[in-house]
């Protein structure tokens, strides 16, 4: 997949925003760490390292971001891959929800199978089928070789 | 010391010991494949099992399972970017280019190989100067740490492909995520938005998400290209070339001398000097540009660099009795349960066991290159599996892993937000790696420094004032000189070329 | 499936998996441990866990949850079902918690129900051979020049830590106190010459101690140790009545039926009577210490309010 954006479209606020949203979290850091007790330097506080930390972040941020906007090529690298984020982000938050309460093969099963939908040219019979499988290879690897202490199912 | 050494061969050759040895780094290989499932998983599993063999064997054992998971750790990273150790975060690096040119069998050659010349010069300097080694380890006071590691960070900065200034700002990055948690100094609870995060950020989260779940994001819909060559297996496309192999040479040497140095200290290890011989690679190399695409030295520095590594880490283990990582702390304790007190008194009162686990290394290592490359066939063939029928399973080794890690959902979805991280970060060219660096060393610089101020009643003369730490002090002051003047040097030539 | 592979190589001693059909384990139990794998905790939850699987007939996993100094681990324990299935492997930490934390997701005391204590160890005193007498002349030359005595310790908030805060406390000494990851650290300073004092177990000092490079000068128990006749206590020296010993033991979420309670204790018991298990336990620098529910929420009740006082009086900061 190739950017479907010319250098002329791509807007400043476009060209800005990856040093903005460090910006951000610089001053986001900053704000939390303002309230931290800083010490003398023979007894450092707590707070001394993270707004160290945050000033120097935020002062890159700036500095790529003025170097962002002058710069002679695109801001960002490439196009979106939304199917893969939503279904990938979907399968491990359902994995991670199930594993404590409906057990190791369950979460497994159902994190396979949503996974497998990342892949625009998944078709479902082949999916399920794919899902038994690697469902019954990771309890074989996790729970027969490993031992790992994950319940196999719910209790 | 040869015939010190010659007796601990003479221990290991016994049938049934090696066999011990075989298994450990057997195991330890296959468990250092499985990102997360790291080698403490492994040996605590296997310390059960440990009561009822001897000492020897026992360590053997346990030790075989911590080397061979580094060989394997980089496996997992060639293939599926999927760096299960920190140190094999820059094998990432060179290696899954590599791999995606079609060239994972060379890349797995080559990791092999320079591994086992890096343990092997690791294996010597453990026989032939684990004492002075001893001695200089225990001059590294506060000062000297937090130094080597504002000199680490610096590396660090400087091992991306795109802008120095972007690098620099993911290691400040990384550092800020290393201040979640707990201060170590005071126990002041930091960003800590949830108990969870009360011990910090995991690490396998961390590295799992912004390498291995931001590729799946990124590739899950790649469709192989319709001309591509079906991936070749022979011998002959995985063995480099006289040229490739003598381009090695000296990335191998240096490698192996930074790693047998930082693994001698304790408590830094191998993820620092993978980071340094890579870094170092690129600053001295004269094809910079060729970094990040899959270059060979830049391939076999880190990797025989994090194996010196990982058998120096034995020194101060076994000529002090202090363990210098969490894996080595296990050793310890099973050591201990055998009734066998480690400390300064060993390699006198049992040279069987100390000479025996030495030597153990040295076959180790010679068995590990045996086995793994008639295994590079069967990986490569691993390859052929289509992307879709692999990533599901990738998805799942990455879920229990870090689950498994701390028994945390929190982790688990973590994870997930730094693979999202992650994958964003690459889409404005920023480079994952300094902030995992900036995230291990972080910790480590605030530690020492704060340690130092305190020590020291907030004199930073003490910096310039004491031998080992003044070197150190001029080494990251000619980093920044050479970053600054090459900067300005580059700038001067791409004007030349615009013009 | 490996490690069985493992043990079933030559050499390696046939498990012997008596096959007791009973009623109340009727599936495998757990023991939860809040520090990470390959710790201490870790090993003694896995020493017990492979021998009570014997005994209950069950197989026992050993499930590590690491966080905020074993918080974590207490605060699930606490919440999980009273059904006799789920145990934790508490250790010393657990009454320091109490004392340090300014809340806590579970009740210290009343949210479990304890079952009995494992084993018990001092801490040790120690410092680099030749440079101190004995444990008085440590305290006069910290008395002599306020601060200029450095005493390493484990971490801020670890027993270790508050110990050295207690010693400065009873004798009116002042050391500075240089906070370390973990009692190797701190004793590889003490090595370098970092710091002049480190206080930790037995596992840390002995051996150092053995090799002739550290004296140990006290004992922090309240009587002498039988591990270490010949090292003086604290009390006798320097500070009367100073009483330090921590421990490991094993609890239970709050409301456990009494006779499963009885029978996970003298699961426990049997265990510790098992010569091979006691060997461990005390080659990690314990004395086997079995004891009754009462008696171990009496040493915990006790130690908090230690601890409070200690933390108040020294001004470490509560989290």
């Amino acid at each position: 997949m190739s950017n479907n954006k010319t250098y002329a479209e791509e807007s400043t606020a476009m060209r800005a925003v990856s040093g903005g949203v460090l910006l951000v979290a610089g001053l986001v850091m900053l704000f939390f760490a303002w309230s931290y007790p800083t010490g003398s330097l023979n007894q450092m506080g707590p707070g001394f390292m993270p707004q160290t930390i945050g000033i120097l972040l935020s002062c890159l941020a700036v500095a790529i971001i003025i170097i962002d906007l002058r710069a002679p090529e695109l801001a960002q690298g490439g196009a979106m891959h939304w199917r893969g984020l939503i279904f990938v982000s979907a399968a491990i938050i359902i994995f991670a929800v199930l594993v404590d309460v409906a057990g190791l093969v369950p979460s497994m099963f159902l994190a396979v199978i949503v996974s497998m939908f990342a892949d625009s040219q998944v078709r479902p019979f082949s999916a399920l089928i794919y899902t038994v499988i690697a469902t019954f290879l990771g309890w074989l690897l996790f729970l027969v070789g490993l031992e790992l202490p994950i319940p196999a199912f719910w209790r | 010391m040869l015939d010190q050494f010659l007796l601990g061969l003479s221990v290991v050759m016994q049938p049934n010991v090696l066999m011990y040895a075989f298994f450990g780094v057997f195991l330890g290989q296959l468990i250092g494949v499985l990102p997360g499932v790291g080698a403490i998983t492994a040996i605590s599993l296997l310390l059960p099992v440990t009561f009822y063999l001897d000492a020897t064997t026992s360590m053997i054992l346990l030790a075989g399972i911590y080397y061979g998971s580094q060989y394997g750790g980089s496996i997992a990273s060639i293939l599926m970017n999927l760096p299960g150790t920190p140190s094999s975060v820059v094998t990432c690096l060179e290696g899954y280019p590599l791999a995606q040119n079609n060239r994972a069998g060379l890349a797995l050659f080559v990791a092999a190989f320079s591994s086992f010349l890096g343990g092997m010069v690791g294996v010597s300097i453990l026989v032939l100067a684990a004492i002075p080694m001893t001695v200089i380890a225990l001059k590294f006071g506060a000062p000297e740490y937090a130094m080597l590691v504002i000199l680490g960070l610096l590396a660090a900065s400087m091992i991306g492909t795109g802008s120095q200034i972007r690098s620099f700002a993911m290691v400040i990055l990384g550092i800020a995520l290393g201040l979640v948690g707990a201060d170590a100094t005071t126990g002041y609870y930091r960003f800590v938005a949830m108990p969870e995060l009360a011990d910090g950020i995991s690490l396998v989260s961390l590295a799992m998400g912004l390498f291995g779940v931001s590729e799946v994001i990124r590739n899950a819909s790649r469709r192989p290209a319709a001309n591509a060559k079906p991936l070749s297996v022979s011998m002959r496309d995985v063995i480099p070339t006289r040229a490739q192999a003598r381009s090695l040479a000296f990335p191998i040497v240096r490698g192996s001398s930074i790693g047998s140095f930082f693994g001698a200290l304790p408590g830094t290890g191998a993820a620092i000097a993978s980071f340094m011989a890579y870094a170092m690679e690129r600053r001295f190399s004269r094809s910079p540009e060729k970094f990040g695409t899959g270059h060979l030295p830049g391939l076999a520095a880190p990797e025989s660099a994090n194996n010196a590594a990982s058998q120096t880490g034995f020194i101060p283990t076994l000529t002090l009795g202090v363990p210098g990582d969490a894996v080595m702390a296990l050793i310890i304790g099973a050591l201990i349960l055998n009734g066998i007190i480690p400390g300064p008194r060993l390699m006198v009162d049992q040279p069987e066991l100390f000479w025996g686990v030495i030597a153990s290394f040295f076959v180790g290592n010679i068995i590990l290159l045996l086995i793994n490359i008639p295994l590079i066939k069967l990986w490569v063939l691993l390859l052929r599996i289509p992307y879709q029928k692999l990533y599901p399973m990738i998805v799942i080794m990455i879920c229990v892993g870090v689950y498994s890690h701390r028994t945390s959902v929190t982790d688990v979805l973590l994870t997930l937000a730094f693979g999202i991280l992650g994958y964003l970060m690459k889409n404005y060219r920023f480079e994952p790696a300094p902030v995992l660096l900036g995230f291990v060393l972080g910790p480590l610089l605030e530690d020492n420094f704060r340690r130092t101020m305190l020590l020291y009643g907030g004199d930073f003369t003490v910096f310039l004032t004491r031998p080992i730490s003044a070197v150190l002090v001029a080494f990251s002051a000619f980093l920044i000189v050479f970053a600054i003047w090459s900067s300005v040097f580059d700038a001067r030539i791409t004007k030349r070329s615009t013009k | 499936m490996f490690r069985k592979l493992i043990t079933a190589l030559p050499l390696a001693a046939a498990l012997a998996l008596p096959a007791v059909a009973q009623e109340f384990p009727d599936r495998a139990l757990r023991i939860v441990h809040g520090f990470g794998a390959g710790g201490n905790a870790d090993t003694v939850s896995r020493i017990m866990a492979e021998e009570m699987s014997k005994t209950l007939g069950q197989p026992v996993v050993v499930e590590s949850r690491p966080g905020a100094g074993g918080t974590v681990a207490s605060g699930y324990v606490s919440k999980e079902d009273p059904d006799g299935y789920t145990m934790q492997l508490m250790v010393g930490g657990h009454a320091v918690a109490a004392a340090l934390y300014n809340s806590l997701p579970y009740e210290s005391v009343d949210g479990f129900t304890f079952i009995s204590t494992l084993g018990q160890f001092p801490f040790m005193v120690a410092a680099r051979s030749g440079e101190y007498d004995s444990i008085g002349a440590l305290i006069e030359a910290a008395k002599a020049s306020p601060g200029s005595v450095k005493i390493g310790h484990s971490g801020v908030g670890s027993t270790q830590h508050l110990t050295g805060e207690l010693l400065a406390l009873r004798t009116g000494a002042e050391f500075l106190h240089i906070p370390y990851k973990g009692g190797a650290a701190a004793s590889t300073a003490l090595m370098g010459g970092e710091v002049d004092v480190v206080i930790d177990t037995g596992t840390v000092i002995r051996p150092q101690a053995e090799a002739g490079v550290y004296d140990i000068l006290a004992i922090t128990s309240g009587e002498r140790w039988p591990d270490a006749p010949d090292v003086p206590t604290v009390s006798e020296t320097v500070a009367d009545g100073f009483d330090v010993v921590s421990w490991t033991g094993i609890g239970m979420p709050a409301g456990v039926p009494d006779d499963i309670a009885d029978k996970i204790r003298g699961a426990v018991h049997d265990a510790l009577a098992v010569p091979a298990v006691s060997d461990k336990i005390a080659s990690l620098g314990a004395k086997p210490s079995p004891s009754s529910g009462e008696d171990m929420t009496a040493l915990i009740e006790g130690q908090v309010a230690v601890w409070t006082d200690v933390i108040a009086t020294a001004g470490i900061e509560k989290r």
